[in-house]
């Protein structure tokens, strides 16, 4: 025990020599700016400064990228809550109440609220880390494919409380998810599944550009509409940055469990942030008892992620640092640098220097995670309320850089071109999804998790046949399982039951008079489109083995008879409402509105032909210079931001980072 | 002469005013920028060998030309492949990194690929995979005999076809008639590695270069072991382990191992360039290839990254990749309907 103190001291020690903590500031720093922007990821900065740490010391080199490790997710964060754009693919899900508490004025608030929860997060993660290493082996190892799998279907089973209005939507969006999610070669049988012949879909649909078009673009569209600044209400509520520490002290239960959920998430390999934050979120509307509030600002939608995705990096060190095998696709690159410095991973890690292992280090993981949090929260506090304002400039000014960030953070994560395009597919699927009013969670849940289950079910069968179902894990899992799909429901229906029969009434007829807009329309074509899609996905599979086929023919079974009866409740209220003569109420605000939709499309495909056509380094100068004047901004501005933008652009990608990007059409054309 | 030699001056001043019309190989990367082309993302062992050879081969190439390194995933690095085939410049300034056995593919008749192996120039192969089968003590296989005798099949993790952990445990079934069933789908082999660990599947087999520094704890604990080296020729720090072509009892059987000891080992890793660049271009970047990775610095700084060297050389991949296109029609079904899945009849 003395060891074990005496090795906790040392790690702190060791972290303050001048050459660690000048390296840790440096990563710092370096993460910082990673996380702000989309498309430069924490993994890939990672692996990129491998090599400097061959001159150094293991705690220099720990404290270099665990330094740069722990704060991308803090500065990512602010990306999604002030843009609507991820900063980083594990902050993804921060955006779907942040930026909505953005647009209410409540930037401060969100960004209070993400700060004080990640803080939390993180050292818990942190403890997590210390506490759980030596009782870690039987932990990990409880966790084989059959496990996996449940917990996957356990974290869809969470939908069912993801769902906000209407169950069917819910359900149908989820399996829109879990579609998308077995696009690709299937290699263990070579079976091509919706790849349409083109290489570039056998990987099938990354993660990036999918949030990103789902969530980023119907934002972009909705700001050009509004013609305001990200913020629609006065930003009179800056000093609510307060309001949200205050918030997640408040909630602080829920901050608490969706940072043990993050850590253990993180511990288990194979998941990390990009799960835990969406399963954290699922949680925060699962466990609020008013679960409408969703997706409009609710500020556990923030404090749940937030903590989580910071939790997340702790528990993906202990299996890490205990057996060489990373929790996430970080330290996958961190067990490069524990090869780099000569350390095993393993027992080792867990014996004190007297006795020739190397405990004190492990130790010092934990306080650089620690200390690089104070250092990062700390700074991000001082700059907050300027970086808040950022929400209140005007939209013409905001708009270019935005695109800007969507275009290159959808292809430079993976390099390809493939990538962009699924952005704009997406994005047109998401905006139709909002205004619609199909919730887009479940999806992005369903496309994270399809191939893990899939991929598991398979490795279960194929080493367990059929006992697997009657290991007591996996029943306690089922158990889970069927607990989170009811519970919701039972709670729906004993608050139904306590509420006054008219009220009820009322309930009844609120979705439809609701969807009765003057989109009605709409609503039948969208739900009809999703139904052909679900009935060519099952056409297209009808011949594939059982290996590929299975999935595919299980969420069409599935999903068809849902969209179908979706079909009818729309068809149901455009009839109705055709029959009211609501669809003539067209007014001129409606033209206005259709009118502007279709010019920010345009914009936006137009950056896109422009990339086509140019590439990037002469397209983001020529795109943004012509929007900016287009909006009748002045000369100097137009030309100091678009400076701006193309240096920026060129200094970080191009020169510093080599990123391959494309060269234009017109210039192969020319040359 | 000496009289002359004024003119030495003049003519190199006049020669610097016009343009030369043929740079000798000598002066072709002075200035150019050598890029590259990984066809796995940064981080991985195709991305930190590249990477490796990419920081030390610009003093050993005439010119000095910059070196850049970028990421061209996708598809198994087949994306790559096909990129350096068809549409990278052909001058020599291209560099292809993206996983050898993929020309063993296209021989079997993948359509996907868009290339003959034949006419790439091969730079030549950093380092073989060594592939060895490692087995946990828990499934009770200690050494050769054990799992010839084994009543059940012995459960071999791997991550699936095209790769090593996938083909080279089905050849050698394929060869030995060994009981064995490869469960495919792990992610990686870290998860194969935890799912020995948890008794999920019996072991694995893949490159001795990742085992032994990824699986150290086990292999010095005992709890993992060694048992078979599918390569032609024994290991140094694995004296007494059986070779594989020890228990091969026909010569469909050697062909085979032949196979995982070759294609699978020292043909994995290898750079090549697009078909068409200049042959003493190519020769002058096999040469440069192959000083840099004699280059003390280079091999300092794979040492500390714990990272094997074993180069082979360009002419001895190339002729190994021709070779794959002389196999026999019979040994050709052979091998599709051992290595590619949905081409089993």
């Amino acid at each position: 025990m003395v060891d074990i103190l005496d090795a906790l001291f040392q790690g702190l020690l060791q972290l303050f020599s001048w050459k660690a903590f000048a390296l840790q500031l440096t990563g710092i720093a370096v993460g910082f700016l990673v996380g702000i922007l989309p498309g430069l990821g924490g993994p890939v900065t990672l692996a990129l400064m491998l090599p400097f740490i061959f001159t150094m010391s293991p705690v220099e080199a720990f404290s270099f990228l665990l330094g740069m490790a722990a704060v991308t997710a803090t500065t990512g964060d602010i990306t999604s809550i002030l843009f609507g754009v991820p900063g980083e693919p594990i902050t993804a899900s921060m955006i779907v109440d942040g930026h909505p508490m953005a647009k209410k004025g409540e930037a401060g608030r969100a960004l209070g609220a993400a700060l004080t929860s990640s803080f939390v997060g993180a050292i818990f993660g942190a403890l997590c880390l210390a506490i759980a290493i030596p009782a870690v082996r039987p932990l990990v190892l409880s966790v084989g494919s059959p496990q996996y799998f449940m917990l996957a279907i356990l974290g869809l089973a969470f939908l069912a409380s993801l769902t906000g209005g209407s169950v069917t939507k819910g359900l149908v969006a989820a399996c829109l998810g879990l579609l998308f999610a077995l696009v690709g070669l299937d290699p263990i049988s070579g079976t091509e599944r919706y790849t349409f012949e083109a290489l570039y879909l056998w990987d099938g649909i990354r993660l990036v550009p999918a949030t990103l078009g789902l969530f980023a673009i119907p934002e972009i569209i909705d700001m050009a509409i509004a013609r305001t600044s990200i913020a629609k209400a006065d930003v009179g509520k800056i000093g609510g940055v307060l309001q949200g520490v205050k918030d997640t002290f408040r909630h602080w239960a829920l901050v608490m469990r969706c940072s043990a959920l993050g850590t253990y998430i993180g511990i288990i390999p194979g998941m990390g942030g990009a799960v835990s934050q969406w399963i954290s979120y699922a949680h925060a509307v699962q466990s609020s008892p008013d679960k409408d509030r969703f997706g409009k600002g609710a500020v556990e939608g923030v404090l749940g992620p937030g903590a989580a995705n910071h939790s997340t990096l702790g528990g993906a060190m202990v299996p890490t640092v205990a057996f060489g095998v990373p929790g996430s696709v970080s330290t996958a690159i961190l067990l490069g640098a524990f090869l780099i410095q000569g350390l095993v991973p393993g027992p080792s890690m867990l014996t004190p220097e007297a006795k020739g292992g190397n405990l004190s280090l492990t130790f010092s993981f934990v306080w650089i995670i620690v200390v690089s949090n104070i250092i990062t929260t700390a700074i991000c506090f001082l700059f907050l309320a300027k970086i808040a304002r950022i929400t209140q400039v005007r939209s013409t000014l905001v708009i270019p850089f935005i695109l800007l960030l969507c275009y290159i953070g959808a292809f430079a994560e993976n390099n390809a071109f493939g990538d962009v395009m699924v952005m704009l597919v997406f994005g047109a699927l998401g905006w139709v999804m909002v205004q619609t009013d199909w919730p887009r969670p479940p999806l992005i849940l369903g496309l994270v998790l399809g191939g893990l289950a899939e991929q598991n079910l398979f490795l279960t069968i194929d080493n367990y046949g059929m006992d697997w179902l009657g290991f007591p894990s996996v029943i306690a899992l089922f158990v889970l399982i069927v607990l989170g799909t009811f519970y919701p429901l039972f709670q729906r229906w004993r608050r139904k039951r306590n509420e006054p029969r008219y009220q009820q009434l009322a309930a009844a007829v609120a979705p439809q008079a609701k969807e009765a807009g003057p989109n009605a329309i709409w609503l039948s074509i969208f739900s009809l489109f999703v139904v052909a899609l679900f009935a060519w996905a099952l056409w297209q599979a009808w011949d594939w083995d059982f290996r590929p086929g299975l999935f595919p023919w299980v969420v069409g079974f599935l999903a068809l008879p849902l969209a179908f009866l979706q079909l009818n409740l729309d068809v149901a209220g455009t009839v109705k409402t055709i029959g009211h003569g609501l669809a003539k109420a067209r007014d001129q605000e409606a033209t206005r509105l259709t009118r502007e939709t279709i010019k920010i499309s345009a914009w936006i495909l137009g950056y896109f032909v422009a990339i086509w056509l140019l590439g990037f380094s002469a397209a983001i100068a020529v795109t943004t210079l012509l929007y900016l004047k287009l909006a009748k901004e002045r000369w100097l501005i137009a030309l100091v931001l678009t400076l701006f933008a193309w240096a920026s652009f060129y200094g970080m990608f191009v020169y510093l980072l080599h990123v391959p990007f494309p060269e234009g059409l017109l210039f192969a054309w020319l040359r | 002469m000496t009289p002359r030699i004024w003119l030495l001056p003049a003519t190199i001043a006049a020669l610097s005013l016009v343009a030369i019309p043929q740079a000798p190989a000598d002066d072709f990367y002075k200035g150019k920028t050598l890029t590259f082309v990984v066809g796995f993302s940064a981080g991985g062992g195709f991305d930190t060998y590249a990477r490796l050879v990419a920081r030390h081969i610009a003093k050993h190439i005439p010119g000095n030309p910059t070196v850049v390194v970028e990421n061209k995933t996708g598809a198994g690095s087949l994306i790559a492949a096909n990129y350096i085939y068809n549409q990278a410049p052909k001058d020599g300034t291209v560099i292809g990194s993206w996983i050898g056995p993929l020309v063993l593919q296209q021989v079997l008749g993948n359509k996907a690929a868009k290339f003959d192996g034949r006419k790439f120039g091969w730079l030549g192969a950093p380092v073989s995979d060594s592939c060895v089968c490692a087995l946990t003590k828990a499934s009770g296989i200690n050494t050769m005999d054990d799992w010839i005798k084994s009543k059940r099949p012995i459960k071999i993790g791997a991550t699936g076809p095209g790769s090593t952990t996938s083909d080279v445990p089905k050849l050698l079934q394929a060869a030995l008639a060994l009981p064995m069933k490869v469960v495919e789908g792990y992610k990686g082999t870290a998860k194969v590695r935890l799912a020995a660990e948890s008794g999920e599947v019996d072991g694995g087999c893949w490159a001795w270069e990742s085992i032994k520094p990824t699986w150290a704890s086990g292999l010095q604990s005992g709890a993992v072991r060694v048992v078979l080296q599918a390569i032609s020729k024994s290991l140094p720090d694995l004296k007494n382990v059986p070779l594989a072509n020890q228990y091969a009892k026909s010569d469909e059987a050697r062909a085979l191992l032949e196979i995982a000891g070759g294609t699978y080992s020292q043909g994995v890793r290898p750079l090549s360039v697009p078909p068409g660049v200049p042959q003493d271009r190519l020769e002058l970047l096999q040469k440069a290839f192959m000083a840099t990775l004699r280059d003390p610095a280079l091999l300092a700084e794979a040492k500390k990254s714990k990272l094997d060297i074993d180069p082979t050389d360009g002419p001895t991949i190339a002729k190994m990749m021709a070779g794959l296109y002389g196999t026999n029609s019979e040994f050709k079904s052979k091998l599709t309907t051992l290595l590619i899945p949905g081409k089993k009849k």
